[in-house]
C-alpha cells in the first residue's frame, strides 16, 4: 500500500465538501478520447524496508571506486568528501528549499551562495561568480554563447569561436549542441607535438568572439605558453579557460593571466563522482560579461531596516522574466551541490586547498615515474608537465590492457581509443588525493604483467 | 551579520589531510606556480557546523512548512532516498566505468526509461537531460534534427502559448527558432483559431503544458495536436504538470511527440535551494534515432556474461544511439543520483502512481474551494476577496487567484500577500505567474498536504484578507530580515565579500 498521502482514506470528506462523491469526478475535464483505462502495468507499490533491500542489492552490484585500485578521472575526481558536507547539506531546511524567490525567509541558502560566489571567485582569480551551472561542459558551452553575445558586435570575425583540439570529444559534443542554432561557426586550434596549444595559429583567432582552452588539457598537461594567449588573440577576443578546480591550488588562477571567463568542473570540492550527476558548473568572469551572462547571481542588500540581506539579482536576464530574449534557458541550477562545494572549500581553507592540490599532484608525478618505468611505456608528452592525469602509449591495445588489468582487480585508467581512434594505443591515467603507493604498485604490476604476456 | 570570511585561524590549523606520498620537485612550471592563495575562510569544523546550521535555520524548506509554490511541485521528499544516493555503488562511481562494474546502476537506468515510457505513452526516454529546461532543449533539438533529416530545415518557428514556462521560449530560441506566442482564450484555456493562424509551412514544433499553468485541463489538445502536425510540425509535452495526470491520461495519447519529465517535481528528487533536478525525455520512435547518447538497454544473458549480477536473466549495457544523435547535452549520463531517488520513490507507489496524482488534484480543489468559500462570519470580516484566474468548475493539481480586486479596494497587491504569508509560516505561492493573470497568485499543494494543513491554511489566508491593510504592506514582520530590497541589490551589485582586511 502507498504510504506517502496523508488523506488517504478521508477523500470522501474532501470530496463531500466539493460536492461531489468520487475521485473520478475531479478528472471530468479529461476528453473520454485521451483517457486511461486500468492501472499503470507496473510493479506493486513497495515499502521503504524492500526498496532498501532492492536498492543495496542492486547498488551494490556495482563496482565501485574506492573498491579497488582505480586510475579513472578524464573530468570527475574520485575525491574524498569530508564527513561534515553531506550530514549538513541534506540538513532538510536546504535539501527541501526551492529557488530562493522570497529572500526573507532564504537568507541561509543565499548568504551561503554570495560566499560560495566569493569563494569561487577568489579561487579563479574574477571578480563574478554565478550559483553553479549543470556540470563543465554546459558551463563551457553558455560561456562561449555568452562570450558571443558580448563580443560579436566589434569582432572582425562576428560569428567565430575558435577551440583547443584538446578538449574531451563528449565536451566538444555538448558546446556543439548548444551552439549550432544560433550561427556560430567553431574553429579548430591545433596543438604542436610536445602537446602544447601552437601559439602562431592561435594568433589566427584574434577578432574572433572567444578562444576556449582547458589547462590541464584533455591530456592531463599543463600548459604555461596558453598564459601568453591573452597577447596572441588582442583584447577583442574573449579568453576562456576552463579548469581543474582543485590545481588551482598550485597553479596561477586565469583570471590572473588574462582569461575573461573561467569555467570548470566544481565536483572535486562537495561530492563524489555519484555516476556522473548531480555534479556542478563552475561560471566565472569579469564584469564585461555580468549582464549578459547565464545563471543564478546573489547580491547583498539591505532590508527595509537598513540591515544587511541578501537577494537574488539580475534577475532580467533570466528566462522567467525575459522569456525568449534571456541569456540562457537555466533554471534549475545545481545549487545543493555548490553549497556542499562551498562548505568543502570553507572547510579546507587556503593552506588546505594548497595541500590538496599538492597531494593530488604528487599522486601524479608518482604514478607517472612508475608506468614510464615500465619497459615499453613510454609518454605520450614526453616534456610535458601534468596534474592529475598523464597519457602513455602502450604496446597493445588500450582496451585489452584494461580488461586485463581488470581482472586483476585495477581499474587501470580510459582507453584514449573511446576518444580518438588514433590513440587506441593510450591509456589516459588519472590520480587523485587517496591515490597510495600501494595503489600505484598494483597498477604497475597490473600493466607490467600484461605487456609481459602481450610480449608473448 | 557574520560570514564564513569572519573565521581566521591560524594558517594551517583547519581540517587535517594525509601528506602527499612525495615531495615532487621541477613538476610544474615557476611561471605557472601560484603565487598567492585564495581569501578562503581558515575554519575549523565545529565553527563551520555552526555557522551552516544556523544558516539552514533561516531557510526554508518543505521540511519547514506548507510550500505551495505552483508549478514547482514541491511535494514531500523521502529520506530513505537520500540514504539510498549516499550508496557508494552511486556515490563513489564513474560514468566511464566499463559496463560489467555498473549492471545494477545501468538496470535502474533501464527501469526508469520504461516506467517513464509507459507513463507517457512514448516509445522511448533518455535520462541524460539534468533539468527540466534542459529536456525542452534536447528535445527541441531532436525535433530539429527530424526536420533537418526530412529536408524541412525551412521550419523556423516554435510556437508557445502565453502561459507557458518563460524556459520554454528560452529553449527553442537557444536552437535557433523563432519563437511565436499565442494569446490564450478568454477562458485562459488554449486558443484553437490563434493557433490554426499561427501554424504553417515554417512551424517546427508547438510547445505546451497540460494541464496548464492555470491548472486547467487543455480540452482541446487533441485537436491542436491534429493541427500541428497537419502543418507538418512536431508537438512537444512540457512535463512540469505531470504530477497531475498520471495513470488517468498521457501525453502519447494527447498527440504529442516528445515530452520532458521533472524527476525533481513528479519524482520528488529534492530542490535543493534551486537544483539539482532531472530533465529525462521521452519520444514517439520516430525522434528516437535523434535522442542524446548512449541509453542504458539490456538483452538475455547468454554465457559470455558474468552472470547473477543483477540477478533477473538480463546483461545490461550502454548502447550507442547512433550516427544520427544529437550527441551529449550533459557529458555524462545524466543526473544519476537524480535518477536513482526518483527510482526509489517511483519503487514506493508502483502500479498505483495515479493515486499521486488523484489526491494532488484533490488537494488542490479542495484547498481552492476553501479558500473562495469562507464561512458567512469569515467573509463578513473580509475586505475584498480575490476573484479566480480562470472560470472553471474544476482545476487540476494547482489554480490561480488574482488579488486586482484587493489592490483595488485596499491598497493591498499580490506580492504583499505572499510576503504576510511567510509571517504565518508558510512559504508564498509562486508570484505574478502566469503573466496572463494579474495579481496573480499560483498554489499548488501536492498530494503530501493532509487536510488539516489545508484547513488552516485557507483560515490564515482569510484573516490576512481581513487585516490591517497596513499590516499586510508592510510584512513581513517575524522572518530574519524585513523586506529585501531588490532594486538596491541590482543597482550595488555588490556581488562577493570584499574581504579588506585580509592578512594576505
Amino acid at each position: 500500500m502507498v504510504d506517502q498521502i496523508p488523506n488517504l482514506g478521508r477523500e470522501s470528506e474532501m470530496l463531500g465538501a466539493l460536492g461531489l462523491s468520487s475521485m473520478d469526478e475531479l478528472f471530468a475535464n479529461i476528453p473520454e478520447g485521451v483517457r486511461r483505462e486500468g492501472p499503470l502495468p507496473l510493479p506493486q507499490p513497495q515499502s521503504e524496508e524492500q526498496i532498501l533491500e532492492d536498492a543495496r542489492r542492486l547498488l551494490g552490484a556495482n563496482v565501485h571506486l574506492d573498491s579497488r585500485p582505480s586510475f579513472i578521472s578524464a573530468g570527475l575526481a574520485r575525491n574524498f568528501v569530508p564527513t561534515m558536507v553531506p550530514m549538513l547539506a541534506t540538513r532538510g531546511e536546504f535539501l527541501t528549499s526551492y529557488t530562493p524567490y522570497q529572500p526573507e525567509v532564504s537568507q541561509g541558502m543565499l548568504q551561503a551562495m554570495w560566499e560560495f560566489q566569493t569563494m569561487v571567485s577568489e579561487l579563479v582569480g574574477l571578480p563574478i561568480s554565478n550559483v553553479s551551472m549543470y556540470d563543465a561542459s554546459t558551463s563551457a558551452a553558455e560561456a562561449i554563447t555568452c562570450a558571443v553575445r558580448v563580443k560579436s558586435k566589434k569582432a572582425s570575425q562576428p560569428s567565430s569561436v575558435y577551440i583547443s583540439e584538446l578538449v574531451p570529444p563528449h565536451r566538444l559534443s555538448v558546446i556543439e549542441n548548444y551552439t549550432q542554432g544560433v550561427g556560430i561557426d567553431l574553429h579548430t586550434l591545433p596543438h604542436n607535438e610536445d602537446g602544447t596549444l601552437d601559439l602562431e595559429a592561435a594568433a589566427s583567432a584574434a577578432g574572433s568572439c572567444a578562444v576556449y582552452v582547458e589547462q590541464p588539457n584533455a591530456l592531463g598537461l599543463l600548459d604555461e605558453g596558453l598564459m601568453d594567449l591573452r597577447e596572441a588573440i588582442g583584447e577583442l577576443t574573449a579568453l576562456i579557460v576552463g579548469v581543474d578546480a582543485v590545481s588551482l591550488g598550485v597553479i596561477e588562477p586565469p583570471g590572473s593571466w588574462g582569461a575573461d571567463i573561467v569555467v570548470g568542473e566544481g565536483q572535486p570540492f562537495g561530492i563524489g563522482p555519484t555516476a556522473g550527476g548531480p555534479i556542478y558548473g563552475l561560471f566565472a568572469c569579469s564584469k564585461e560579461f555580468l549582464r549578459l551572462m547565464p545563471g543564478r547571481i546573489v547580491g547583498q542588500s539591505i532590508d527595509s531596516e537598513g540591515q544587511t540581506a541578501y537577494t537574488l539579482t539580475l534577475s532580467t536576464r533570466e528566462q522567467h522574466i525575459r522569456r525568449h530574449r534571456a541569456t540562457s534557458n537555466i533554471c534549475s541550477n545545481e545549487t545543493l551541490i555548490a553549497l556542499m562545494g562551498a562548505m568543502h572549500m570553507a572547510l579546507l581553507g587556503p593552506e588546505g586547498l594548497e595541500k590538496l592540490a599538492t597531494r593530488v599532484h604528487s599522486s601524479t608525478i608518482a604514478a607517472l615515474g612508475a608506468v614510464t618505468s615500465i619497459p615499453g611505456v613510454e609518454l605520450v608528452n614526453p616534456e610535458g608537465f601534468f596534474f592529475r592525469e598523464f597519457a602513455v602509449r602502450i604496446p597493445g591495445p588500450a582496451k585489452e590492457a584494461l580488461e586485463s588489468m581488470d581482472s586483476a582487480g585495477v581499474l587501470g585508467g580510459l582507453n584514449l581509443g573511446n576518444w580518438w581512434a588514433e590513440m587506441s594505443d593510450c591509456l589516459l591515467i588519472g590520480c587523485d588525493e587517496g591515490t597510495t603507493e600501494a595503489d600505484i604498485s598494483a597498477l604497475t604490476d597490473a600493466l607490467g604483467n600484461w605487456i609481459g604476456g602481450a610480449s608473448r | 551579520m557574520s560570514t564564513v570570511f569572519d573565521f581566521r585561524g591560524a594558517p594551517g590549523t583547519g581540517w587535517s589531510q594525509p601528506e602527499p606520498i612525495n615531495t615532487p620537485s621541477g613538476t610544474i612550471p615557476e611561471r605557472l606556480r601560484r603565487r598567492h592563495l585564495p581569501n578562503w575562510p581558515r575554519a575549523s569544523e565545529p565553527e563551520l557546523v555552526r555557522h551552516y546550521t544556523g544558516l539552514s535555520q533561516k531557510t526554508f524548506g518543505i521540511d519547514t512548512g506548507f510550500y505551495p509554490l505552483g508549478s514547482c511541485t514541491m511535494k514531500h521528499n523521502p529520506r530513505v532516498n537520500e540514504r539510498i544516493a549516499l550508496m557508494p555503488g552511486i556515490d563513489r562511481i564513474h560514468p566511464l566505468q566499463e559496463d560489467s562494474q555498473v549492471q545494477g546502476l545501468l538496470s535502474i537506468f533501464y527501469e526508469m526509461q520504461e516506467m517513464l515510457a509507459i507513463c507517457s505513452g512514448m516509445d522511448a526516454v533518455t535520462l541524460q537531460p539534468v533539468a527540466g529546461a534542459q529536456g525542452e532543449f534536447t528535445a527541441i533539438r531532436c525535433i530539429q534534427e527530424y526536420h533537418r533529416s526530412n529536408g524541412e530545415s525551412n521550419r523556423d518557428k516554435v510556437i508557445v502559448p502565453d502561459s507557458a514556462h518563460g524556459t520554454n521560449p528560452a529553449s527553442a530560441s537557444m536552437c535557433g527558432y523563432q519563437v511565436v506566442e499565442i494569446p490564450s482564450a478568454s477562458d485562459g484555456r488554449l486558443d484553437i483559431e490563434a493557433l490554426k493562424a499561427a501554424v504553417g509551412p515554417d512551424t517546427a514544433a508547438m510547445m505546451i503544458t497540460n494541464p496548464s499553468t492555470l491548472g486547467l485541463f487543455e480540452t482541446s489538445i487533441v485537436e491542436a495536436s491534429r493541427i500541428v502536425h497537419e502543418a507538418g510540425g512536431q508537438m512537444y509535452y512540457d512535463g512540469a504538470n505531470f504530477n497531475a495526470i498520471i495513470g488517468k491520461t498521457d501525453p502519447g495519447r494527447m498527440g504529442f511527440d516528445a515530452v520532458h519529465y521533472n524527476l525533481h517535481k513528479t519524482f520528488s528528487q529534492p530542490h535543493g535551494g534551486g537544483g539539482p533536478g532531472s530533465g529525462p525525455i521521452g519520444v514517439k520512435g520516430h525522434l528516437s534515432q535523434f535522442l542524446p547518447t548512449p541509453m542504458a538497454s539490456r538483452r538475455e544473458s547468454d554465457e559470455g556474461d558474468p552472470t547473477g549480477v543483477v540477478g533477473d536473466g538480463y546483461w545490461y549495457f550502454w548502447e550507442d544511439v547512433g550516427e544520427m544523435s544529437i550527441g551529449k547535452v550533459q557529458q555524462w549520463n545524466g543526473n544519476a543520483g537524480a535518477v536513482v531517488r526518483a527510482w526509489a520513490f517511483y519503487r514506493r507507489y508502483g502500479c498505483e502512481l495515479e493515486r499521486m496524482s488523484e489526491y494532488a488534484v484533490l488537494n488542490s480543489n479542495y484547498l481552492r474551494n476553501r479558500i473562495m468559500n469562507p464561512d458567512p462570519d469569515v467573509a463578513a470580516k473580509i475586505h475584498c476577496m480575490p476573484v479566480e484566474g480562470a472560470q472553471a468548475d474544476l482545476v487540476m493539481h494547482e489554480f490561480t487567484l488574482s488579488m486586482s480586486p484587493v489592490k483595488e479596494v485596499n491598497g493591498v497587491s499580490g506580492k504583499d500577500i505572499a510576503k504576510r504569508l511567510l509571517d504565518y509560516g508558510y512559504m508564498s505561492p509562486t508570484l505574478y505567474f502566469p503573466q496572463i493573470v494579474p495579481e496573480c497568485l499560483m498554489i499548488e499543494p501536492t498530494e503530501t498536504e493532509s487536510k488539516e494543513v489545508l484547513d488552516k491554511f485557507a483560515a490564515d489566508f482569510h484573516a490576512i484578507l481581513s487585516e490591517d491593510p497596513e499590516i499586510v504592506t508592510s510584512a513581513p514582520h517575524t522572518t530574519p530580515v524585513k523586506r529585501v530590497d531588490e532594486v538596491w541589490a541590482a543597482r550595488k551589485l555588490i556581488l562577493r565579500h570584499p574581504i579588506t582586511d585580509s592578512e594576505d
